[in-house]
């Protein structure tokens, strides 16, 4: 065998196991078939600089949950998309949670203008919590223009990651009560989670 | 000094004038010289180049280096989480160094077991088994999550799903499931 051909092998040898593998994760709790969908989802996200992980563990949730397999397919593939919007909202410098937490909101029904704002409020601080506490404030029922205003009004003021957990928990009480809900206000209560 | 000697000596110096004179002169050398070096030295650089095959070989080896090279930093590393391999997933977050300790619990006074599933555990239902607390209703389970976001949900025994009545719900129900969501700071 030429030296050129010990060099190509040599070189596959070398390469990363995920260069051409599958995700095994995906291979062991899917059927091939909509695994190997999943996984060119997967594979456009990360050569789009996108996570790939969340959309793996959103297959694996539909697996666990015993979805059928076009349900997988379209869950990652919606997820997919959100991840893109979310990029779009926060431009490329997001982090990975920053992103997976911002599809998050968008599916919520907030407004990529509002990450945006949020964005500008914050332009050195991760936005992981803000936007985590605006998403769940309107899954607990808080209208999301209200939402909004109280979220983006704390990181107007440069307050801590701690003041949004608050703010959480004021929703959540809030929330409990659906008629004469009083209006969110920043909180200055202990930070206290889980 | 005699006369013959000094008629030597005037004769060796007139033979070394012309001798230094002759060396003296320019030499001219034929104006073709340097084309036909340049052509011998083109020839036999041919016939010690490899042949076109091996160059050739040579060429695809060093496009498959860089591509390997290219790949290798360019892909992302999926291997880094295995399958299967939600205790270790775990345990790996618990020795990060950002790690945080949760606490989850779940009054279910009547199951005889209880696990929880989630983005931390690749929604393994035998991965994260809850413990029964003293109080004999109340099931327990610590972990250790690095900052982010998290889906979860609980199992009960081995057929229900039930969401954390302690964390807010998730915005989305992809497969009609009751999510929760964990938000780590």
């Amino acid at each position: 065998m030429s030296v050129a051909w010990w060099l190509v092998f040599s070189v596959f040898l070398a390469l990363p196991p995920t260069a051409w593998a599958q995700d095994e994760r995906l291979t062991e709790r899917l059927n091939p078939a909509t695994a190997s969908q999943v996984q060119q989802v997967v594979d456009s996200a990360r050569r789009g600089g996108l996570p790939g992980e969340p959309l793996v563990q959103k297959a694996l949730e539909g697996a666990t949950l015993g979805a059928s397999d076009d349900r997988i397919v379209a869950a990652v593939q919606s997820l997919h998309g959100q991840l893109r919007r979310a990029r779009e909202a926060l431009g490329g410098q997001a982090s990975d949670a920053e992103l997976t937490a911002a599809a998050g909101a968008l599916r919520a029904g907030l407004e990529p203008s509002a990450l945006r704002r949020l964005q500008s409020l914050r332009p050195d601080q991760p936005l992981v919590i803000p936007i985590a506490v605006l998403t769940d404030l309107v899954a607990e029922g808080v209208p999301p223009a209200e939402a909004t205003r109280s979220v983006l009004d704390l990181a107007r003021d440069g307050r801590p990651d701690d003041e949004f957990v608050a703010l959480r928990r004021q929703g959540r009480a809030a929330g409990a009560e659906p008629m004469g809900r009083p209006a969110l206000r920043p909180a200055a209560d202990p930070p206290v989670d889980q | 000094m005699s006369m013959s000697a000094e008629h030597d000596d005037a004769l060796d110096d007139e033979v070394l004038r012309q001798v230094v004179g002759e060396l003296r002169k320019p030499v001219r050398l034929d104006p073709s010289l340097d084309r036909r070096a340049l052509d011998r030295i083109q020839a036999e650089s041919h016939r010690i180049a490899p042949p076109a095959s091996r160059r050739w070989g040579i060429w695809i080896a060093g496009a498959a280096v860089a591509a390997g090279v290219l790949l290798a930093v360019t892909l992302p590393d999926r291997g880094t989480t295995p399958a299967r391999a939600s205790a270790v997933a775990l345990e790996q977050a618990a020795l990060a160094g950002d790690a945080r300790p949760v606490r989850l619990r779940l009054a279910a006074p009547t199951s005889s077991r209880v696990a929880v599933v989630g983005d931390f555990n690749d929604w393994d239902p035998a991965a994260t088994p809850l413990r029964r607390a003293g109080d004999g209703g109340t099931w327990i389970v610590e972990l250790r999550l690095k900052p982010g976001r998290y889906h979860y949900t609980f199992l009960i025994d081995g057929r229900r799903w039930a969401r954390d009545p302690n964390s807010p719900p998730a915005a989305e129900s992809d497969f009609g499931a009751p999510v929760s969501v964990l938000t780590v700071s």
